[in-house]
């Protein structure tokens, strides 16, 4: 075991992020990586990654960049993890369906639907400033129903539930043209994928 | 033996008991610095974005006058506490009381994030206050702030992520701007002094000058001791010679795994010698493949001498013994020994200005020398002598 290790130190293992003699399977899968070509690696770190020389090389000519996760698997719950991991992509594509979809000049509302209110906040976050950047006017302001519309809605499914809601927004003048809504949320506590739906004038329509 | 028994199952889960515990504290201590770790690191990534973020305020201000702006809210990565929030809201502070240029004055609104509560025609809303500008605005409370800034961290995967957003306090409470900045498009964390904000291509320009300011070729100044071993029997011993070196050393890369280097040296002690040497000399990095910018890098060297010592001293690199004449007559006849010597060592320079360095030396012409002697003698050849050196590179 000693020797294996030695000769594995000497071959660079401790530079492997995979798992193996100097870290566990738990530990590689902390690691991000992306394989680069020399050049590209070069660019990006020019200080570790020497540039390619004039004449090509006969060796290694790629580099594999590692980043750690920064917060570790396992901290916290697998759902929030995924959520929140794959956050900046998902809420993108939301956005970009929704201000396909909605008409111009709309001013736009959101909100999101998720167990964890902390989540649900930075989901909510990530959507409005999404569709800022793509040039829509957004509000900050959170529609919300009074307490007997809410206490119905909750006996509902979910898909019936989001369509009378969104009724019951521009029925109770709360939101009113050019308004819109866009709703983030996962519909089953079991699942991790962001679902989205968009009202506009009273119609409900789901965007994914 | 029935007493052994007796107080080893007494003792047995005591003892598994106080190992249980030890493995607990280790667990949680490991935890802690665990925790530590990744909050120092989250904290200087955070503060990368904080200062872009400034930095784009200052490029492209906002507003054209002074505006008052309430810092609503800093949230945290989901798992993170106040403790980071805390650090984090401080360092904003810094960074725009020291940039007034973005035209940002930050305003003290504590009603503006406590919970409120608001009554009117559409019932009784409990909120933030922020989130209920009529409310504020009812009581006058947020008569001189007309703007919230709101900033999300997250952590997502190997990236930080900051979403920042400014929102006028009107009753629609439109966002006027925001912005999302990613450590994945940003430069590496860059501690920048908030006084002189820089963008990442400036920060990255900086560190590429940097790395190539050390040039390919560098100026060392050495100065040293060389302490020749005396023969046992000898009736004469060696004083220890110092060095003052001048030279030049060149690198094949900007790396600096390899070096070599030339140098021309002199020595004198009064009523002792005078001497010169020309000396050369290869090194190769031993800490990493590449020079660090923090850390101490160390060397392994190996080089050659030719070295010319006139005066007494000379004498005792001679393989004949002085006779009393030779020594009274030594002062106006300046015996002169010239040797060649050969030398390794290992020397540990900090940023390639700094170093010190340790080597022995053989010369294998002092073999027979008459007070020369030798402190390890290896077979194919002998070490006679050792010393140390400080360099300072230019």
């Amino acid at each position: 075991m000693g020797v294996a290790s030695l000769a594995c130190v000497l071959a660079g293992c401790l530079h492997d992020p995979s798992a193996g003699f100097s870290q566990t399977k738990a530990a590689s899968r902390n690691y991000q990586c992306t394989r680069l070509s020399q050049a590209q690696a070069h660019e990006r770190f020019p200080g570790v990654v020497p540039e390619l020389p004039p004449r090509g090389a006969y060796g290694v000519t790629d580099a594999l960049v590692c980043d750690r996760r920064l917060i570790d698997l396992g901290e916290r719950s697998g759902r929030d993890e995924w959520v929140l991991t794959t956050l900046g992509q998902s809420v993108d594509e939301i956005t970009r369906a929704a201000s396909a979809l909605a008409p111009a000049q709309t001013r736009w509302h959101v909100d999101a639907f998720y167990p964890s209110a902390e989540v649900a906040e930075k989901i909510a976050v990530a959507a409005r400033v999404s569709l800022v950047e793509r040039g829509q006017q957004v509000s900050d302001r959170v529609p919300v129903l009074a307490a007997g519309d809410i206490a119905v809605l909750a006996r509902m499914s979910a898909d019936r539930s989001y369509q009378v809601a969104c009724g019951r927004y521009f029925a109770e003048h709360i939101l009113e043209p050019p308004d819109a809504f866009l709703g983030v949320m996962i519909v089953d506590a079991r699942e991790a994928q962001l679902h989205a739906g968009l009202c506009v004038a009273g119609e409900w329509r789901w965007l994914q | 033996m029935s007493r052994s028994l007796l107080a080893a199952l007494l003792l047995g889960p005591l003892l598994g008991h106080a190992a249980t515990l030890e493995t607990a504290d280790a667990n949680a201590q490991e935890a802690e610095r665990a925790r530590a770790e990744v909050a120092d690191q989250l904290q200087l990534r955070a503060y990368d974005l904080l200062d872009e973020l400034v930095y784009g305020w200052l490029q492209e201000p906002l507003f054209t006058v002074d505006t008052p702006l309430v810092l609503a809210d800093v949230t945290v990565p989901v798992g993170f506490g106040s403790g980071l929030q805390a650090l984090l809201e401080n360092h904003l502070v810094t960074l725009l009381v020291k940039n007034p240029r973005t035209h940002l004055q930050l305003s003290h609104c504590p009603q503006c994030t406590a919970m409120v509560v608001h009554s009117g025609a559409r019932g009784t809303v409990v909120s933030r206050g922020v989130d209920q500008p009529e409310a504020l605005a009812a009581t006058g409370i947020a008569s001189g702030t007309r703007h919230a800034l709101f900033l999300d961290f997250e952590a997502e995967g190997s990236a930080l992520v900051l979403r920042a957003r400014i929102t006028s306090l009107e009753p629609t409470l439109p966002i006027t701007w925001a912005k999302t900045l990613s450590t994945t498009t940003a430069a590496p964390a860059l501690l920048r002094s908030p006084e002189h904000l820089k963008s990442a291509a400036e920060a990255r320009k900086e560190y590429l000058d940097l790395l190539e300011g050390k040039g390919l070729l560098l100026v060392p100044v050495r100065i040293g001791a060389r302490t020749y071993v005396s023969k046992p029997d000898a009736n004469l011993s060696q004083v220890p010679f110092v060095w003052v070196q001048l030279g030049l050393e060149a690198s094949l890369s900007q790396a600096r795994a390899w070096t070599a280097g030339f140098t021309a040296g002199f020595t004198w002690a009064p009523q002792s010698h005078v001497g010169w040497l020309m000396q050369v000399r290869v090194a190769r990095l031993l800490t990493g493949s590449t020079v660090s910018l923090t850390h101490p890098d160390v060397y392994l060297f190996v080089g050659g001498a030719v070295v010319s010592i006139s005066g007494v001293a000379a004498l005792g690199f001679k393989n004949t013994l002085p006779t009393p004449v030779d020594l009274k007559n030594a002062t106006d006849t300046s015996p002169n020994a010239i040797f060649g010597a050969f030398h390794a060592g290992l020397e540990m320079r900090l940023k390639n200005r700094l170093g010190v360095g340790v080597y022995v030396e053989t010369a294998p012409a002092l073999d027979d020398s008459v007070a020369v002697g030798n402190f390890l003698n290896l077979g194919l050849f002998k070490l006679h002598a050792f010393g140390f050196e400080v360099s300072l590179c230019f």
